[in-house]
C-alpha cells in the first residue's frame, strides 16, 4: 500500500518535472524565434535587395521607393531622444530612487510607490495622448517652434515614462547596501548625506547602472509616445523643435502601409533587428554590471 | 577603605562618560531599564551578560546610534565630560566625531585602505593631502596596522584578512581623534590569534582614549578591561573594578553568570 | 598610568561652525529630494485630473457601449473594450501557466548551471525587446508563415512572450518570499517535493502571485504597438462582439493610436479623450483591485493578514 502510493507520488514527480522543465524550455525557444525571424527578415535588405549594410546604418536619405532605405535619420532620432531622457530622467530617478530608499517616512512611501505603480501601467498610447494634448500645445505657444512636434516633446515624455524603472532598480540598488556600511559612516560623524554621497552610492554603483542600461532600454524600444509628439518627419533635427523620427516611430508610421517584401517593408524590418540588437548588447551590459558586483 | 591600591588609583580616575538612570525604548519594549554608569577616563570599561540583555543597546545609546533606528526611544542623560549628549544643542554629527565606535563585524567601505582611513577627517572639512597623509599613518601605527598596509595603501580595503580590516576601522575611528571609542564585540567574528591582537591593541589605545566594550567573552573582559558593568535582563546588576567583579561579585546573578551557571 | 599622553583638548556637543555648514547642506539635499519625490505624485495627480476634465464630456452610455464609426461622427468604443479583456484573458491564459510553471522549476527545481543560465539570459533579453519588435516578430509569424491574418489570438499570443519574462520574475518573485522553513516542514513529513510545491509552497506565494498577475494584466490592457500588427486595426468581425478567435480584435489603446493617426472621423478628440480615460480608468481599478485581491488571496491561504 505504502510503496504503491510511494510509486505513484514518484510518478506524478517525474512528470510534473518534465513539464516544468518544458516551460522553461520554452521562454529560451521564444527567444530563439524571435531572433531567429527577425535575422532572417531583417537582413533581406542586403541580402535580397543587395543594400550596403553601410549606407543602411549612415546614409540619411530614405527613399526605398528609389531604393535607397538609409536609416541613419532614424538611428540618430532614437539616440538623441534617449540621450534627452537619460539625461533627464536619469539623474532625477536615481535621486528619487534615494529618496525612496534612505529618506522617505513610511507614509509617504505609502503614497509614492503606488504612484509609480500607476505610472507603470499607464499605456504608452495614454502617455502620448497626454503629451499631443497638454505637452505640444505648450511648446508651441511658449517657443518659436511652429508645431510644437519634435525632439523636446518626445524627450520629455520619454523622461517621464522611464523614471518607474530607473527608481524602482536604483531604490532596490540603494537598499541592498548593507546597514554596517551606512553605520560605520554615520559613526563616524558624516551627515546623511556625506553618507549617501560618499559610501552609498560608490557601493550601490552597479545597481544604480543597471537602472540607467533598463532606463535606456525602455527609451530605445518606447513607440507609440514618442510617434504621437515627435513629428515622424524624415529629417535629421537640427534643434530640439525639429520634427523628426525614431527607429521605433518609423517602424510604426509605415509598416502598416507597406507592401509585402517591398524594400520599404525589408527596411523596417532591418530597423526591428537593429533595435533587438542593441536591446541584447544592453542586457549584456547589465549582466557585466551585475558580475562586477558579485 | 580596607580594598587594595589599584582600586584606589582606579577610583581616583575622571569620568569621561556618566549615564544617568537611563532607559531605552523599541516601540512599547522597554530594552535598557535605569541604567547609570560611570566610565572613566582612558580606562577600559567592559559590558558583559547574556545575549539579549541589552549591553549593545546600552552602547549604542551612547553615541546617539539609536536616532537611526525608526522606533527607538532613548530617556534620562549621557553626560559627555559635563554635557548631556541628549541635550537640546548636542549634535549627533559632533558627539560621533568624538566618539568613534567599532562595529562587532569589520565594515570597512568598498574603497582603498587609505580612503577608509582618512574618511573620517575628509568628511570633517580636512582636505589637505599632507595633513590627510599624516593623519592615516598615524592612525594606522595606532591600530598597529601601518606595517603591513603601508606598501598597499592604495589596494581595496576587501583584500584585507577580517582581523585586519577590524583593525582598520579602529584606525578609521582613531583618525578622527576621538575621545572615546566604542567596541562592539569587536573580535566576536574573528580568529583567536587575530583577536589576541585586537586585545594587546585596546590595552595600547587607553594611552589616549577611553574605552567603552561590549564583549560576550568573560575571558576577555578579565583581560583588557579596568572595569566591568554586568547586564541581565536590560537592568545593570552590578559595577564595579573587573578584578573586583571577577573574584568576589556582590550580586548572587553576576556570580552565577560568572560562574557559568546561565548565560 | 599613561598620564603623559596628551588629552585632546575639551570640545563641546554642539555644533560648530563647520559641522552647521555640513548640517545646513544635507537639510537643503534633502528637501531637494522631498520636492523631487512629491512633483511626481503632484504630476501624476494633475494628469489624472486633466485627464477627467477632458474625457468626462466623452463617456456616455452611447460611448462606451456604441459601436465606431469609420466616416462620421457619434462612434463609440464598446467592441475595443470588449476586444481588449478578450485579448488580455486569452493572454493570460497561455502566460500564466508557462509563467508559472517555468518560474516553479527555475527557483525550486534547477540547479545552477547551463540550462538555468540560458533560461535566465533568455528571459531577460525578451523582457528588454521592444514591444513593437515583439508585434513584428507575431507579424512573421501569425501573419506571415500561419496566414491567420489580424487576429485575436495572434496577438494574445503575441502578448504572451512579450509579458512572459515579467510574469516569470513575478513568479520567482512569490516564491522567493516563501521561507525555506515550510519547505522543509512539509519534505521532512515524507511529502515528495511535487506535493510541497503544490501544497505548501504555492499556497503560501499565491497572494504576491496574484497581486503580479493583475498589475501585468493592467499592463496587456493597455499594450498597444504589439497589438497593431497582429491583432489588426479593425473590429469588423461577424458580430462587433466577436468570440471567434480567428477574426480581427482592435484593443481600445490600438484605437485611440489609430483615430488619433490614421481614422478620419470628424470627432477625433472626443473619441481619443473619452478613451484615454477609460484606459487610465482601466489602470486604476487593476491597480486597485491587484491589492485588494493579493491581500483576501494570501488571508484565505495562509491566515496572515498581510
Amino acid at each position: 500500500m505504502i510503496a504503491l502510493q510511494a510509486r505513484r507520488a514518484r510518478r506524478t514527480e517525474l512528470i510534473a518535472v518534465l513539464g516544468l522543465r518544458a516551460a522553461a524550455g520554452f521562454v529560451i525557444f521564444a527567444m530563439m524565434a524571435l531572433l531567429l525571424y527577425l535575422a532572417f527578415e531583417g537582413t533581406k535588405t542586403f541580402y535580397v535587395d543587395h543594400f550596403p549594410v553601410w549606407s543602411f546604418l549612415f546614409s540619411p536619405e530614405f527613399t526605398p521607393d528609389a531604393n535607397h532605405p538609409g536609416a541613419a535619420v532614424f538611428i540618430v532620432g532614437t539616440l538623441a531622444v534617449t540621450l534627452f531622457a537619460i539625461a533627464v530622467g536619469g539623474p532625477f530617478g536615481v535621486a528619487v530612487g534615494v529618496f525612496l530608499a534612505e529618506i522617505a517616512p513610511y507614509r509617504m512611501t505609502q503614497i509614492l510607490k503606488p504612484a509609480i505603480e500607476v505610472m507603470v501601467g499607464i499605456p504608452s498610447v495614454v502617455y502620448g495622448w497626454l503629451g499631443l494634448t497638454l505637452l505640444v500645445p505648450i511648446i508651441r505657444t511658449h517657443t518659436s517652434s511652429p508645431s510644437g512636434f519634435g525632439l523636446l516633446a518626445g524627450g520629455i515624455v520619454l523622461s517621464i515614462m522611464i523614471l518607474p524603472t530607473v527608481i524602482t532598480l536604483s531604490e532596490d540598488a540603494f537598499k541592498s547596501v548593507p546597514t554596517v556600511l551606512k553605520e560605520g559612516s554615520l559613526a563616524l560623524g558624516a551627515t546623511r548625506w556625506q553618507t549617501i554621497t560618499r559610501v552609498m552610492l560608490p557601493s550601490a554603483s552597479s545597481g544604480v547602472a543597471v537602472a540607467l542600461i533598463l532606463g535606456i532600454a525602455r527609451a530605445v524600444g518606447e513607440t507609440l509616445a514618442i510617434q504621437m509628439v515627435i513629428g515622424n518627419s524624415t529629417q535629421f533635427p537640427k534643434d530640439l523643435f525639429t520634427p523628426t523620427a525614431a527607429l521605433t516611430t518609423e517602424i510604426v508610421t509605415d509598416m502598416p502601409g507597406a507592401t509585402a517584401g517591398s524594400l520599404l517593408e525589408h527596411s523596417l524590418f532591418s530597423m526591428a533587428f537593429l533595435l533587438l540588437l542593441i536591446a541584447m548588447v544592453l542586457i549584456v551590459f547589465v549582466r557585466f554590471a551585475l558580475r562586477k558586483r558579485a | 577603605m580596607i580594598d587594595a591600591s589599584p582600586t584606589d588609583t582606579l577610583a581616583a580616575a575622571a569620568d569621561k562618560i556618566v549615564a544617568k538612570d537611563m532607559d531605552v525604548f523599541y516601540g512599547s519594549f522597554q530594552a535598557i531599564k535605569h541604567a547609570s554608569l560611570t566610565m572613566k577616563a582612558q580606562h577600559v570599561t567592559a559590558l558583559i551578560g547574556p545575549s539579549g540583555c541589552g549591553k549593545s543597546t546600552f552602547l549604542r545609546a551612547l553615541n546617539r546610534m539609536h536616532d537611526l533606528t525608526p522606533g527607538a526611544r532613548v530617556e534620562g542623560c549621557v553626560m559627555l565630560d559635563d554635557e548631556d549628549i541628549y541635550g537640546p544643542d548636542a549634535d549627533p554629527v559632533v558627539i560621533r566625531h568624538r566618539i568613534g565606535m567599532v562595529f562587532q563585524r569589520p565594515n570597512p567601505f568598498p574603497k582603498t585602505i587609505y580612503e577608509n582611513v582618512v574618511y573620517g577627517p575628509r568628511i570633517h572639512g580636512e582636505h589637505s593631502r599632507s595633513a590627510l597623509d599624516g593623519i592615516a599613518e598615524h592612525a594606522l601605527k595606532q591600530a598597529a596596522l601601518w606595517d603591513e598596509v603601508k606598501d598597499r595603501m592604495h589596494r581595496s580595503a576587501l583584500d584585507l584578512s577580517g582581523g585586519q580590516q577590524q583593525r582598520l576601522c579602529i584606525a578609521r575611528a582613531v583618525a578622527l581623534n576621538p575621545e572615546v571609542i566604542l567596541m562592539d564585540e569587536p573580535a566576536s567574528a574573528l580568529d583567536p590569534i587575530a583577536t589576541s591582537k585586537i586585545e594587546d591593541l585596546i590595552g595600547q589605545l587607553t594611552d589616549a582614549y577611553t574605552v567603552v566594550i561590549v564583549t560576550h567573552s568573560m575571558q576577555q573582559a578579565a583581560r583588557i578591561s579596568d572595569f566591568t558593568a554586568f547586564f541581565h535582563l536590560g537592568e545593570i546588576v552590578e559595577v564595579g573594578p573587573t578584578n573586583q567583579i571577577f573574584t568576589h561579585p556582590k550580586e548572587k546573578r553576576t556570580e552565577d553568570y560568572i560562574t557559568g551557571r546561565f548565560g | 598610568m599613561a598620564m603623559t599622553t596628551a588629552v585632546p583638548p575639551r570640545r563641546s556637543v554642539s555644533a560648530t561652525e563647520s559641522v552647521r555648514a555640513r548640517k545646513i547642506a544635507d537639510a537643503v539635499a534633502t528637501a531637494v529630494l522631498w520636492v523631487m519625490a512629491s512633483s511626481i505624485v503632484v504630476m501624476l495627480a494633475a494628469f489624472i485630473i486633466y485627464m477627467v476634465y477632458l474625457g468626462w464630456h466623452a463617456l456616455s452610455l452611447s460611448f462606451i457601449f456604441g459601436v465606431p464609426k469609420e466616416t462620421t461622427a457619434g462612434g463609440g468604443i464598446g467592441p475595443e473594450i470588449y476586444n481588449s479583456f478578450y485579448i488580455l484573458i486569452l493572454t493570460l491564459l497561455f502566460t500564466t501557466p508557462i509563467a508559472v510553471a517555468a518560474g516553479v522549476f527555475l527557483q525550486e527545481y534547477a540547479k545552477p548551471g547551463l540550462f538555468r543560465n540560458i533560461v535566465q539570459f533568455s528571459a531577460e533579453s525578451l523582457a528588454t525587446v521592444p514591444s513593437v519588435v515583439m508585434g513584428l516578430f507575431g507579424l512573421l509569424v501569425f501573419v506571415y508563415t500561419f496566414h491567420w491574418g489580424y487576429t485575436a489570438l495572434g496577438g494574445a499570443l503575441t502578448l504572451t512572450v512579450l509579458n512572459l519574462p515579467a510574469l516569470l520574475r513575478v513568479t520567482q518573485e512569490a516564491l522567493l518570499s516563501v521561507p525555506d522553513s515550510l519547505r522543509e516542514a512539509s519534505m521532512g513529513l515524507g511529502g515528495t517535493k511535487w506535493q510541497t510545491i503544490t501544497r505548501v509552497v504555492l499556497p503560501s506565494a499565491i497572494g504576491r502571485l496574484t497581486t503580479g498577475i493583475v498589475l501585468i494584466a493592467g499592463r496587456i490592457y493597455g499594450e498597444t504597438a504589439a497589438l497593431i500588427f497582429t491583432a489588426g486595426l479593425s473590429v469588423t468581425g461577424n458580430h462587433p462582439y466577436d468570440i471567434n478567435p480567428f477574426h480581427t480584435a482592435e484593443t481600445l489603446a490600438v484605437h485611440l493610436w489609430y483615430t488619433h493617426s490614421e481614422s478620419i472621423v470628424p470627432d477625433v478628440d472626443r473619441i481619443g479623450n473619452g478613451s484615454a480615460l477609460v484606459l487610465l480608468i482601466m489602470v486604476l481599478l487593476f491597480n486597485v483591485s491587484a491589492r485588494i485581491v493579493g491581500r483576501a488571496l494570501t488571508k484565505h491561504f495562509t491566515g496572515r493578514s498581510s
